[in-house]
């Protein structure tokens, strides 16, 4: 029955938003646990050739689908395609591998593939977390509505007050980045590079709120990545399941470190550049993909293992990082390469043009500095969001005050979620 | 019996934080978002007047402290000098996105006189458009007798032949109306809920976040998306005669001087220029109130020349866009210059 819920309610929450391509999603789902089941059962008997090549075809002919979709322009991919394929794909390996000790219900496959607080935009859950967790009995608890109710405010509060206020900057200076000067176009970078993360990581809280309180548990999906030292560290905190997804689904099966540095060095490349695929279907997304797979190789050459780095160059090394990571998300937002060289070109060359410094990015930027960087201290360097104690009055002051404060300085304009279209 | 007074107290708790969290955010409020009171009225120079001795912070778009004269008024604490010119307009004179002495007004009376007496009377009010002004035409003589000349502003001369007609309905005046005797009147409910907004800016930035969000959920209006040139058709036939019949009519209700000041929304272009946005009407404008001895006084020139020598967008703040919105300090002063430059 609960199965039956969690469908329904995936199904009515993606046709509400995309009913057209419901269809298409119910469809992959049911494909996906053929393949799984054939493979599983394949698997199981010690066949592994077969086990091997059947998910071997099932996985190419889904990523054909998907290629089909993102790539052809024929028609709109649809809404949150990019996120349920690769779950749908790493289902299908993991049935190879017999990862689960029993193969999963097709009602089970259905809701991993639907499950709606993650099927827009993630995060890309595992089926072998995940799907054990659907034979659970789940209990609603109150430490479970006080991490929803925390963390969905949270992320309500990144969403529409930080990251669709950025956006407003954003979208008018990229509109005509020719009609600004270099230090408003780097200023303008940086607004973009926090409406990202605030856009994403905002989705994410939600997200994982809703899952929650619904009694699933889901690892977080961003960890103070701005506060980074280094690129590899940057995607262990960045889109943390995507990249998880990566390393277990692409990096590992490419022969991950075992097989000598230069081809540690290929697969570092070509997971990167997959990943710059996986974003979008334009040359922009390609380079920017290679662009970090290199800045890995390069960090990962030169960078000696150290025990502990001092303070100093520990913040040394995040400005760096940060302006690495900075520059990469140019091509990322803007529609072709030459634009995008022209951005670069303008802001190196400090060229002349209308100053603009929209102040919400000192303000949600330094916001963001301080919290994270002292947070991060008192927690191992590791997210300091955690829920709040909402039977204390100071915790339901502070809860209200995020709610008021959200509803105070929301942005009602363009609020669609970035990572919704790839 | 446990349980329900733990129910109990955590409601009640849940009460108090609602309160102690609201009472912050309100204080927060008066930082940035606590307009001054509206005390709308039927006849005079404009629509209303703010509540007078008041002050207000707006800080959503650009940031001012504003205080309101004891008539109604939007300007400097300073006496009214016995020659003075009456400023009228929307939002854009009434300026309340920049400090006080940066409006064009306020500029001129520094630009143009020396000592420490008002003598351009900003009666700027949101929402008195264009039209809305010249209906209120007839007030604007009545309450400034002595006045030396009316500068009019506006940022668009979009209007219809039917628009510019009904212009020369006038709203008439009423010596008696002004602010402090339509407040006497005020019921003392009315007068309640006055103290009561002035008290509590958070809720009147709930409520008008709310009605931003229904305005955003809604589709553009007809005006919103109407391409200026649109407007060629309307100036055809008999709009210059139309246009002729107002402001002789203007004139021949006063021989005082009037300014006409136009400034063009802009655009700013992919390509990295900026484009006045025309609304194909200046010269109409131009040749009729030259007819009729009204200044008229276009910023487009200047605005263009200002954005190709120093990259200057005349719209919008640090805390909005560049391009859109109200005038900034830079036009303010580029305005005022160029009155000046006709006042001299």
């Amino acid at each position: 029955m609960k199965l039956i819920l969690l469908l329904i309610a995936g199904y009515v929450f993606y046709g509400l938003i995309d009913l057209k391509a419901l269809g298409i999603l119910v469809a992959m789902s049911f494909i996906t646990y053929c393949g799984g089941k054939i493979a599983y059962s394949y698997k199981k008997k010690g066949d592994d050739s077969a086990a091997k090549y059947t998910s071997a075809a099932f996985i190419i002919f889904e990523i054909a689908v998907l290629c089909f979709f993102k790539y052809s322009g024929l028609i709109p991919m649809p809404v949150g395609m990019s996120f349920y394929m690769l779950m749908a794909i790493g289902f299908i390996a993991d049935c190879a591998n017999a990862k689960f000790d029993n193969m999963p219900s097709v009602t089970q496959t259905l809701v991993y593939i639907s499950f709606f607080p993650t099927v827009i935009s993630g995060p890309i859950l595992k089926a072998k977390d995940f799907i054990p967790q659907l034979s659970k009995k789940h209990t609603f608890t109150k430490e479970r509505l006080y991490s929803f109710m925390t963390m969905f405010a949270v992320g309500a509060f990144f969403k529409f007050v930080m990251a669709d206020r950025l956006s407003v900057a954003v979208d008018k200076v990229y509109a005509t980045p020719l009609v600004f000067s270099g230090m408003t176009l780097f200023f303008t970078s940086v607004t973009y590079t926090l409406q990202l993360y605030f856009d994403f990581a905002g989705y994410s809280y939600m997200a994982i709120a809703a899952a929650t309180l619904l009694g699933f548990d889901i690892a977080p999906n961003f960890n103070l990545p701005y506060l980074a030292t280094n690129p590899s560290e940057f995607w262990r905190r960045w889109h943390i399941s995507l990249s998880e997804w990566l390393r277990d689904y692409v990096y590992i099966p490419l022969g991950g470190s075992r097989k000598g540095v230069i081809r540690t060095y290929i697969n570092i490349f070509l997971v990167m550049v997959v990943s710059g695929l996986w974003h979008g279907s334009t040359i922009n997304f390609l380079i920017w993909g290679m662009l970090h797979g290199i800045g890995q190789i390069i960090h990962r050459a030169v960078a000696k293992p150290r025990k502990k780095d001092a303070t100093g160059s520990r913040i040394f090394s995040m400005i760096i990082n940060f302006m690495f990571i900075n520059f990469l998300w140019i091509p990322f937002r803007v529609p072709t390469p030459s634009e995008a060289w022209m951005i670069f070109k303008r802001i190196i060359t400090f060229a002349p043009g209308a100053s603009y410094y929209y102040v919400y990015t000192f303000i949600f930027g330094v916001l963001m500095l301080i919290t994270q960087f002292i947070g991060s201290r008192f927690n191992n360097g590791n997210d300091p969001i955690k829920p709040l104690a909402l039977d204390k009055l100071y915790a339901k002051v502070i809860f209200c005050m995020i709610i008021i404060v959200t509803a105070m300085f929301a942005y009602f304009g363009n609020g669609a979620f970035i990572y919704s279209q790839f | 019996m446990h349980n329900l007074n733990t129910f109990f107290r955590q409601t009640a708790g849940w009460i108090a934080a609602i309160l102690i969290a609201a009472l912050i955010c309100n204080t927060v409020c008066f930082t940035f978002y606590n307009p001054c009171q509206d005390i709308p009225r039927a006849q005079g120079s404009t629509t209303g007047y703010l509540l007078p001795e008041s002050s207000g912070v707006y800080g959503l778009e650009g940031y001012c402290i504003a205080h309101v004269d004891e008539n109604g008024y939007v300007n400097r604490d300073m006496e009214r000098a016995d020659e003075y010119y009456v400023v009228a307009g929307a939002s854009h004179t009434e300026g309340l996105f920049i400090p006080f002495k940066y409006r064009f007004s306020d500029r001129l009376n520094e630009i143009l006189y020396d000592d420490d007496k008002l003598h351009f009377v900003n009666i700027g009010k949101s929402g008195n458009y264009f039209s809305v002004v010249l209906q209120h035409f007839d007030g604007i003589l009545g309450e400034f007798p002595d006045a030396k000349g009316i500068i009019i502003e506006t940022d668009s001369l979009a209007y219809d032949t039917k628009a510019l007609y009904d212009s020369m309905i006038q709203t008439g005046y009423d010596p008696d109306e002004t602010a402090s005797s339509i407040l006497s009147h005020y019921s003392a409910k009315q007068k309640a809920v006055i103290r009561t907004k002035q008290a509590l800016p958070l809720v009147r930035e709930l409520h008008k976040q709310y009605f931003t969000y229904l305005d955003s959920k809604k589709a553009p209006s007809e005006s919103d998306i109407l391409d200026p040139a649109f407007w060629q058709s309307e100036y055809e036939g008999d709009f210059e005669e139309a246009l002729d019949t107002l402001m002789g009519y203007l004139r021949s209700k006063t021989d005082k001087r009037i300014i006409i000041l136009f400034h063009p929304a802009v655009r700013l272009e992919a390509d990295g220029s900026m484009t006045c946005l025309s609304n194909n009407a200046e010269d109409y404008y131009k040749r009729v109130c030259q007819n009729h001895n009204i200044d008229f006084i276009d910023m487009t020139v200047t605005f263009t020349e200002a954005y190709e020598k120093n990259h200057i967008i005349p719209y919008g703040f640090s805390n909005t866009t560049p391009g859109d919105g109200h005038i900034n300090r830079t036009a303010h002063e580029m305005i005022a210059q160029r009155i000046a430059e006709v006042l001299r």
